[in-house]
């Protein structure tokens, strides 16, 4: 997937200023940066969720928006977060969903079983039968992973994930992430606030300021004191920790 | 709470067939209570003009209950009806119009087949111009179409006050009784057509009633399982606006029996599958109108007609929902 200069505005204000990026496949690439750099925005646009002003997000071969909806739900998605959903809905239900790009609302027995493979990978199997609304919200996120698992994508957008979510739930999640790369050689796309997150667990990172790509690298790369310093305006102190750079702020 | 799918599914076939019982005894004691059976012209008499309104009553509840369940969707809220469109309301001010402008005695008045047709055309004309140009215009915010609904609403409705005020008394008497919600004088062409337009609209929006489910997801998973989300609000909701037409068209204003029949299919079905919810809240729409046209003839003689119910039933019912609501929060 490709991304040649990205445009977007709202109401004259320059929220996403001429972005190009390369993402690597079969990586973990986290996008970070201080609020309102464009972050989000990008990964709406990339995503298809929010329609650029100007530029091409090249997805294999063709552009974004001439794919059709749902041969594109086969191959990316996306999971944002805003998932409150009004109705009753057990957790096999909900990741029912995922195979709906491929078999309607009519699941063939071949769905069933990715199904099921998808809620016990996230171990959610005892609660299968739960209410979505019952669930603690760790357990609610990992229920719409396990849906983005069913729904069987090369490309996994992930916006935000560790929101709302205690250290240990957030590291959980993260831990989840690497594993989507590593056993099922997904390419994963995230939006993150915690540096050290994104430092310890991506591949890749690319750090925006003022709608713009500042960085864009490995993790070493982009992980410096002179970088983070100059992307968020903080002192940092850089430490080696399992041979990544984690980062002291204060 | 841990059951397992077949169970649950088990359950809701038994709710059905328990409705669809229900429907056919309120039916059959609306067909046959006081009937004269040992006199056969009475009786072909009384089967013939109840046999029509059991079927005006079925379309009807066809329609609202169908219109209501896909409207809460589209809204994604479930105390909304369609009520808020303002085709009541515009309903009520072209029936003023005409007593006003042409008299009670004009033919628009008086010929209820060529009225039916006004009504539709003139409803279907505003709703489709107005919500699928504003839909468009405000890029597809679902909100927009409640707020521009209430400003329609209160926009016809003083239109329609300024119209009374300035009306002849006995005019307004006679005005009266068709803006109140009525089952009689509805002939079978009517009906006919009103059938007609109403299995347009469900074959129309067949493919978009199956992704229902998946659009209450939130309209980010619609679109991320691949769902053209703005398109598919854009047709279910001419769909809505149409059925609410042909049922206001048919029988007056009464479309906020949607929210009552919508609700109690949501608290008896407690699913997301739409399939099952439309046809539950159409059969619990056929309960409570027959049942309580069945009050409103034998009991009280079509002393209160049967909108009061639906308005005190419904109002009590409403008042119910929003304290449970809170609660739950």
């Amino acid at each position: 997937m490709r991304v040649k200069d990205l445009r977007k505005s709202y109401d004259g204000k320059i929220v996403v200023d001429g972005v190009n990026f390369e993402i690597p496949k079969g990586k973990v690439l986290s996008l970070i940066g201080p609020n309102g750099a464009g972050k989000s925005t990008v990964m709406g646009m990339i995503s298809r969720l929010i329609a650029s002003d100007s530029g091409i997000v090249d997805f294999e071969g063709k552009e974004l928006q001439k794919w059709k909806g749902r041969e594109l739900a086969k191959r990316l998605a996306i999971l944002t977060q805003s998932n409150n959903v009004q109705m009753k809905l057990t957790v096999r239900e909900l990741v029912n969903f995922g195979r709906f790009p491929y078999s309607g609302s009519h699941l063939t027995r071949e769905d069933e079983e990715i199904v099921s493979q998808a809620i016990s990978y996230m171990e959610l199997t005892p609660m299968q039968d739960q209410f979505i609304d019952e669930l603690s919200g760790g357990q609610r996120q990992r229920a719409y992973i396990a849906m983005v698992i069913a729904q069987d994508t090369e490309y996994v957008l992930l916006d935000e994930p560790t929101n709302n979510l205690d250290i240990y739930h957030a590291t959980n999640m993260m831990k989840i992430v690497r594993r989507l790369c590593d056993e099922l050689g997904k390419t994963v796309i995230l939006v993150l606030h915690e540096i050290n997150y994104a430092a310890f667990y991506s591949d890749y990172i690319c750090a925006f300021v003022d709608g713009k790509i500042a960085k864009f690298g490995t993790v070493d790369e982009v992980i410096t004191k002179e970088n983070l310093s100059g992307i968020y305006n903080v002192d940092f102190e850089i430490m080696k920790i399992e041979g990544k750079p984690l980062s002291i702020y204060y | 709470m841990k059951k397992s799918t077949s169970a649950i599914r088990a359950k809701s076939r038994r709710k059905f067939a328990v409705l669809v019982l229900l429907s056919l005894i309120f039916i059959a004691l609306y067909m046959t209570v006081n009937v004269r059976f040992d006199h056969p012209k009475l009786f072909a008499y009384a089967m013939n003009q109840r046999s029509t309104k059991v079927m005006v009553m079925i379309v009807v509840a066809f329609a609202i209950g169908a219109a209501s369940m896909v409207f809460q969707s589209i809204i994604n809220n479930t105390i909304v009806t369609p009520c808020l469109l303002g085709m009541n309301s515009l309903y009520s001010l072209v029936h003023t119009a005409v007593v006003f402008f042409l008299g009670s005695g004009s033919v628009l008045a008086r010929n209820s087949n060529l009225s039916f047709l006004v009504d539709l055309a003139i409803m279907g004309v505003v709703a489709t111009l107005t919500y699928s140009c504003i839909f468009k215009k405000t890029k597809y915010n679902v909100l927009y179409v409640l707020l521009i609904g209430t400003v329609l609403t209160s926009f016809f409705s003083s239109i329609q006050t300024t119209l009374v005020r300035a009306m002849d008394p006995n005019e307004y008497e006679t005005l009266l009784s068709s803006l109140v919600a009525s089952f009689s004088n509805i002939n079978d062409s009517i009906l006919l057509l009103a059938v007609i337009l109403m299995v347009c609209v469900v074959v129309a929006l067949r493919k978009e009633i199956a992704v229902l489910d998946v659009i209450t997801l939130g309209k980010e998973q619609a679109i991320n399982l691949g769902v053209d989300y703005d398109r598919t609000i854009r047709k279910l909701l001419l769909g809505v606006v149409l059925l609410i037409s042909v049922a206001t068209a048919l029988v007056g204003p009464i479309s906020f029996f949607g929210l009552i029949v919508a609700n109690l299919a949501r608290q008896l079905f407690k699913t997301y599958r739409h399939t099952e919810l439309i046809l539950g809240s159409v059969l619990i729409g056929v309960v409570l109108l027959t049942a309580g046209q069945l009050i409103v003839e034998q009991v009280y003689s079509y002393g209160i007609p049967i909108s009061v119910f639906i308005t005190v039933g419904g109002g009590l019912y409403f008042l119910y929902l929003l304290l449970a609501q809170r609660r739950r929060k």
